[in-house]
Parts: structure tokens; sequence; C-alpha cells
């Protein structure tokens, strides 16, 4: 058989993802649960939290996960959800701006 | 030559027993054959020689057949799958027509296998020379057809063995075809770090190569693709390819602003794991084509659902396409080369070495990605554990090689792989203490010694014997290694920060599938049979597929470029001829006998037989037909003649074997590919069987028609058995499927008669199982000893006039 692959890859350290910050504006949701449906990498879920407008809201299971591929702005029909970069305040090695 | 004539004057047929120097004449009393060879009816004169074979052997036969002007000749020497095209063309020379020449083989089926019992083999081989004699009597002269052969070729699998046979075949000037799984062709040697024995960089050596194919004119790179489907036959190959979409075109300019921001990673399988990779990427510097690739398991994009276009944005020459689809290619070739190469031994299933769970035992293979410049360390000696510079390291040979656990056979490469490695780690961190477990060293080749030598004087210590644990200190991930050193007869206990297992070479896991495309046999070692392995080595037993590389056997480097290159020039022999006969064994439809019912059509695996109820006639489309006899032993009113393997000729051969003592007999009946090859092969390996067997070859299992086995019952046969190739195996497609169903209805037919059914024995076995087949006979001694007078009038009544 072709060899498992079982090793943790040795440059793991290395290889730099971004970072995501996710907001969800939640006065906007009207709870149609796109972006729970649509996202990739599955970062979000429902929650039992009901804004005013009476929409069950998604919520963030792992902010970790998201790669900042934007879908879920794209295709939220009350532009209620964006993702934004983080910028490197603590953690960062090189200490990047801000 | 007396070639059209219909009713034949008695025949004048000369008989040559074959001594094979003591091969045949040790045990067989060839000068007793040739004497009851000589009373036989038509036999004119009857020899014995000493080297049939041998220039003096074929004028002796030469001469007799002007002198006494023979219409035909038996030789009983050795195999027809051996010399029969030696003794033809010899028939051929003296203006007899080659298919009045038959053979007796009493050397592989006789001598060879029955070394003790000189009196059974003498009468064994008499019985063997009767069929002959009464098979030969009733030959037919016969012409033969050609076919072209077309000038392209394909050549499967781009690793160093298909890049070294694409590239020769393509300089020569034929078109040339390679079909590589992966997106880049480089195979093993790409991943490679140095090679033995001359320590130069592989992928310095290779990537020059690999971009000539890239850029040749002759020849068209089909990576990531593979082949599906196989039809046809020698130099007409109708071949199918499945591309599969990259999802880059070929605009890219491998510039890697994608690959920057795509933001999925993956473990990269060309680093064995070692390395990251990203959804979309290359799988190294230096592949071809340079084109990236999209791995959509992994990409955020499934189908119909965009959610990521960052490469799409980052590519500047619009080079992404997600809207690719997989292609279907139809290509029509004449020559395959088949260099599909092979796997590594997985030592997971070792668990005394702690594989998988120990992060500092690695494999051969991930230590030369480990210490490649273009690996994960950037060329450095680290262990995994902690990315240190280890202060020891062992290696561990004859991993799942030479061993009960893994594999038999001895994997060829992995010993100089681990001199060359130990001299390398020398040759960069000389303080690095280096132990080498050993079983043998096997430094067979140009300079390997000389390597060796040079790794003992560098300081490398080599320790004979295997360990039998490797155990982890927890804390320190460093390792003990407890054996006994059988040279000292003592135990030894070694720490060390690192241990590399020398894995052994396998057969690529699914060889299965090639082998079922292009109808080969494997070794029991799972690697692909030549058709000869001294004269045909590169050959396979299909006609116009060639082997190179590991796919036929463990080599290295050198050897799979030999062997590459001997490949497409096997090849370029037949392109450049252009031309090929063919075998006149097709059927002729006799048209008096044929009622039009199309079961020989049904029955066709190459639907070569068209059926014209209207006419009322059945035709056979020469070009199509491969001769396998299926049709023939379908037919109910001897409406098809068989050329070459008629039913009167097989009935003949049966009345002949079935002669004197038919009750004490198998009468088995082999497919040349697979059950008399493996026949063939017991005689090789000098496997002893009982005596009492006698074989009819026949082309297929499939040319067996149910009238012959009982035709065998009905002359008092105690046993009878139909060999053939495995289901799937077989080399005309599936006919050995109509072997199965005519055994099962006469297996039916014997319990209605009340007669025992283990008198019919219906074996599988490749050309490689001879073992097989002499067990089988050997079993079939107890059915033949336990057999009651009564059993056999009942059989032979229950089957006379059937």
């Amino acid at each position: 058989m072709p060899q498992k692959l079982w090793r943790k890859p040795l440059d793991t350290e290395k290889i730099k993802l971004p970072m995501a910050e996710i907001h969800i504006i939640k006065d906007f949701c009207k709870g149609c649960g796109f972006c729970i449906e649509f996202c990739p990498k599955n970062v979000l879920e429902k929650s039992d939290e009901i804004n005013k407008r009476g929409a069950y809201l998604p919520k963030v299971v792992d902010e970790s996960k998201c790669v900042l591929c934007g879908f879920c702005t794209a295709i939220c029909p009350e532009f209620a959800i964006f993702t934004i970069e983080k910028k490197c305040k603590e953690g960062c090695e090189n200490g990047e701006k801000e | 030559m007396a070639t059209e004539k219909k009713v034949e004057e008695e025949p004048r047929i000369g008989v040559y027993v074959c001594h094979c120097g003591l091969n045949i004449a040790g045990t067989v009393n060839c000068e007793e054959v040739a004497r009851f060879a000589a009373a036989l009816p038509h036999v004119i004169v009857a020899k014995d020689t000493r080297y049939a074979c041998s220039d003096q052997g074929q004028e002796l036969i030469k001469n007799d057949i002007k002198e006494h002007n023979f219409s035909r000749v038996v030789v009983a020497s050795c195999s027809p799958r051996l010399h029969e095209p030696t003794f033809r063309k010899a028939c051929e020379e003296a203006g007899l027509n080659k298919y009045l020449f038959e053979m007796a083989n009493i050397r592989e089926h006789c001598s060879w296998v029955h070394l003790h019992d000189k009196e059974a083999a003498t009468e064994k081989a008499k019985d063997l020379v009767r069929a002959a004699v009464a098979k030969v009597a009733l030959l037919e002269p016969a012409i033969e057809t050609e076919v072209p052969i077309l000038r392209e070729a394909l050549v499967i699998g781009g690793g160093v063995a298909g890049i070294q046979a694409a590239l020769d075949l393509a300089d020569t000037g034929y078109k040339v075809y390679l079909v590589e799984r992966e997106p880049s062709i480089g195979g093993r040697m790409a991943q490679i770090d140095k090679t033995f024995p001359t320590m130069d960089c592989s992928i310095c050596i290779l990537a020059p190569k690999m971009s000539d194919v890239g850029h040749h004119p002759n020849i068209e790179l089909l990576t990531n693709s593979e082949v599906q489907e196989v039809k046809g036959y020698i130099g007409n190959f109708k071949v199918k390819v499945l591309k599969k979409p990259r999802y880059v075109t070929d605009d890219c300019s491998a510039c890697n602003d994608c690959s920057e921001v795509c933001p999925v990673t993956a473990p990269n399988e060309f680093d064995i794991g070692l390395a990251t990779r990203k959804a979309i990427y290359t799988p190294f510097a230096q592949a071809v084509p340079s084109t990236y690739i999209i791995d959509r398991e992994i990409c955020l994009n499934k189908e119909g659902v965009m959610a990521c276009d960052k490469c799409i944005k980052a590519c500047e020459r619009l080079a992404i396409d997600f809207d690719m689809k997989p292609e279907t290619l139809e290509l029509e070739v004449g020559t395959i080369i088949v260099a599909t190469g092979a796997d590594v031994y997985d030592p997971s299933s070792l668990l005394n070495y702690g594989y998988t769970h120990y992060p500092n035992v690695l494999t051969s293979l991930e230590f030369e990605r480990l210490i490649n410049a273009g690996g994960p360390s950037g060329g450095n000696l680290i262990r995994p554990s902690d990315m240190k510079i280890p202060e020891s390291v062992a290696f561990i040979q004859c991993i799942g090689s030479r061993s009960k656990k893994g594999n038999f056979y001895c994997s060829n490469v992995c010993c100089m792989n681990t001199i060359k490695d130990s001299l390398l780690i020398k040759e960069h961190w000389p303080d690095v203490k280096i132990y080498v477990f050993y079983v043998d060293i096997r430094a067979v080749g140009k300079g390997f010694e000389d390597l060796y030598r040079r790794a003992k004087e560098e300081g490398v210590i080599f320790i004979r014997g295997l360990p039998a644990e490797v155990i982890e200190d927890r804390k320190t991930n460093n390792l003990w290694i407890i054996g006994e050193n059988t040279l000292q007869k003592e135990l030894y206990k070694v720490k060390t920060d690192m241990v590399i297992l020398s894995v052994g070479i396998e057969p690529c896991h699914d060889s299965n599938v090639i082998q079922r495309l292009f109808t080969l046999s494997r070794t029991p070692d799972g690697f692909f049979m030549e058709a000869h392995p001294k004269f045909r080595p590169v050959d396979a037993p299909t006609g116009g597929v060639f082997l190179a590389g590991c796919a036929e056997s463990p080599k290295d480097i050198k050897d799979s470029v030999t062997q590459a290159s001997a490949a497409a020039a096997r090849a370029g022999i037949l392109m450049a001829q252009g031309k090929v006969t063919v075998e006149a064994i097709t059927p002729e439809p006799i048209p008096e006998n044929c009622t039009v019912c199309g079961l020989c059509a049904r029955v066709c695996p190459y639907n070569a037989i068209v059926v014209d109820k209207e006419r009322k006639l059945v035709e056979v489309i020469e070009a199509a037909c491969v001769g396998c006899g299926t049709c023939g032993a379908e037919c109910q009113f001897d409406a098809l003649h068989m050329r070459h393997f008629t039913n009167a000729q097989i009935l003949a051969q049966i009345d002949a074997l079935t002669e004197e003592d038919a009750d004490k007999k198998i009468i088995a009946f082999c497919c040349n590919w697979c059950a008399y090859a493996g026949a063939d092969f017991a005689g090789v390996s000098r496997m002893q069987y009982p005596p009492n067997v006698r074989i009819i070859r026949t082309m297929c299992s499939g040319r067996v028609s149910p009238k012959f086995v009982e035709h065998a019952f009905a002359r008092g046969a105690g046993a009878v058995l139909v060999a053939g190739c495995h289901p799937g195996d077989c080399h005309y497609i599936d006919a050995n499927f109509q072997t199965q169903k005519r055994v099962e209805r006469l297996w039916k037919k014997m319990e209605r008669l009340g007669v025992d059914k283990e008198r019919l024995q219906l074996l599988w076995a490749s050309a490689a199982e001879g073992e097989r087949f002499a067990s089988k006979v050997r079993g079939m001694e107890a059915t033949l000893n336990k057999l009651t007078p009564e059993e056999l009038e009942n059989s032979k009544k229950g089957f006379v006039g059937s």
C-alpha cells in the first residue's frame, strides 16, 4: 500500500495562515442560516440566541479555523457578517504593526 | 509446397527424440522411445539425437526432410513454448510448411518432473510421442496473415524507467504517449537525495531528462492521468486514458503567487508528509509539467459552490479554471511499455520497531526527503521530535525483505542505499555516530564494494544481527536498540537518537489493475513476469507489451535505465518492421454443418464472429480473431474448423493417450499461457509429481469442448483435468468463463450418470504456479487409486456416443 501519512509535517510552525476575526451584526441577521450552511470550514453553528427580529443567530464555534475566504460575507442577504484579518496584537512573533 | 491439396496422400512422418544432453536422456531412454516411434503409423524414420536444436540437429532434420520426402515432422524434446519457432524455421528452410510440425514435450513435462522413475518416464515419453504423431498426421499447411504495426508507442509510468523508455523511442522517431498518474513525472528517483555509488545528486541528473520529456516534439505527456481500458492486440492497441483535470491551464508560469494566498494546507505526499503543501501546489520545484494543480479534495470550492477565490485573484496570467472537466482520450498505439514502478514496504505492522509510535523512527524514504535540500529541513540532518542534529543514527536493514513478516525476496537496493546515506551523514556531520544493523550486506555491482569499504573506513559501525526491539525513552525520545550480534555471539544494547528503517520495495499496490488491463502474469512476489527469464527479459507474455523498471523486479536506477532502453529497443524493432505475422490458428466456418444458431458469436470475447441469419452465414473477422477457440468448443455441429487445434486433431491426441492403461492416466487440457506454462515452470524448477498425467495443449482452456472430456472418459481415462488461467487473468479477456460453465455442466452430467465427479477437475494456475499444478496432479493420484472397475465401466458406457 502507499505509505500512510501519519506525521505532523515538520514545517507546520512555519506555515502562516491568516488569522480571522469574525463579526456578526446581530441586529441585521434574519436567521436564514446560509453562512452556517455554506461555510467551507464549518466555523459557524446555530445558537440559542434570538435577536430583536426574532431570528436565531449564528455563533462562532472555532474562530481559528476560519481562513478568511469571505464567502459568508458574499452570500449573506442582510450584510450581517464580515471577517477581517487579525492584526497581530498578541502572539505574533515579529510584532507587526498595531 | 503442396498447400491446396484437399485429399492428402498418406502422410510421411519423421520423428526426432532429443537427448538434450542428459536433461532428457538422463531419465528417459531415448533410443527406446525412438524405436517405439518408428513403429507408429505413417512414421518413415525415427531417430534419437543429442541436441535437436543445435545446428547439426537442425541440419539432420532438414536433410532428412529432403531425403525421405517427409510431409510432417515431430520433435520430442523441450516445451514448444521454447523451441517450436526454432524447429518450425528449420522445417520451412527445408521446404516444409511450418504448420506441419509438432512437438512432444518430454523435458519440462516428463524427464524433469519424474527424475526418479526412469521406467515410467520412458513410458510417458512414448505416450507423448504417440499423441504428437497422431496429431501431426492430421495437421494442415497454413499461410500466416500479416498485421500492420502502428508506429506510435504508449509508456505507462513516468519514473526514471518510463522517462528513459519514452526518450529513447521519441529520439528514434516514434510518437510516444507517456501516461503518469501523479501530477509530475520523476517517480521515486525525484524523491531521493543522492544516488549510489557515485553520490550524484538525484534530481540534478534527473531534472534535465524530465525537462527533455516535457519539450520533446515526439512525446505527448499525460500527467494526472490513468489508463482505463486496453483493447486490441500487438501492433494495434486501442487505449482509453482518463485525463483528470488540474484546474490550472498551461498558462501557469509556476510563480507560486496562488499557493502563497491559498488558505488550505495538507501534508505533501511527495515529502511523505514531512512537509506541508497548499490546496493549489506543485509537488516539488523541478516538477514537469511545472503547471500547478488544485487538490479538489481539500480545496474550499466544492462542485457548484465557489467559496474562495484567493488563487484566482492572485493569478496574474488567469490560469486558474475551476470548470475543467475530466477527459477520456482514446489512443491508438502499436506497442506499450509498462513502467509502473513500485511502492515501499510499510513498516507500521512491525510493532517491535515502533514506527508510527516513536517520532524518531523513520523509513529510508522519509530520510531521503529529510536530508534533501528541497525537503522540509532544507537538507539539514535533524530528528523529528526536537529538530536537533542527532548525535547518533542507527540504520536497520531488511525491513520487509528476506523475512516471513514482510516479503521473502531481497529488495536489491536497500544495502547500498544505507551505505550511501551513512556516507552522506559522515560527509556533512562527521561527528555523528552511525550504526548499521544488517543480515548480510549485498554490495554486488560496479563500484558498490568500494563504497562499502569507504563507509567502513569512515567509521560506520556495521553490526550483524537485526535488533529484536527498539524502545523509546519517553522523556528524551531517544531510542534503545536491543538485539544479538551474531558474529560475536553477544547481546547488544545501543542508545541512538534516531533510527532509520531500511524499507524494501514492493509491487505497486494497484499492479493487479495493470495486470488485468494487459493480461500480464505476476510472479508469487507480485512483480510482473517476463516472457522468458533469460532471452526475453523485457518482453511481457502479451505480444507488443514490454516491461521496464521496478514493475518487473526491485532494481536500482542504473538497472531501470538499462531495462528501459532495452524495452524501447524491443518495441522499436516491432515498429521499425511495421508488420507482424499472426499465427494461422483462426477458425474457418464450415457452411454445410452450420445451423446459424449464433452460439459461437455469443461466446467470442473479441466480437470477431458475424452471424448473418438472412444469408445463413457465419463469418470470422480474421484481424480481430486471436484464435482462442472458445467458439469451436461451443459449436455443437462441427461447423467451425479451428485451424491447428481441430476437433479431429485433439480427439486423435486423446485416442493416442488412452490407447494403453487409460484408467491409470489423467488427461490434462492446459491452456498455452497459464496452465501449460505453469507445468513448464514445474519442470524447470524440477518439482516432482506422479508420472500419470498426459498434457494436451490448447491455446485457451476455452477451446476444451465438453466433447473432448466425454471422449476421454468414453475411452476409459481415469481422470480428466481442465486447467487454465485464473478468472480475470485470461489471455482472451474472459474466455475461461466458458470453460468454467462447460465444466460445471459436465459435473452435472456426471452426477446424473452416477460417475464420480472427482474424476473431472478444474484448475486455475498461472504461469508462475508450477507448484499449484504439481500438487493438483499429486492430489488427483488418490482419485486414480480408488477407481473401481464398475466405476470405469459406468463412465465408459455413460459417455460413449455422447
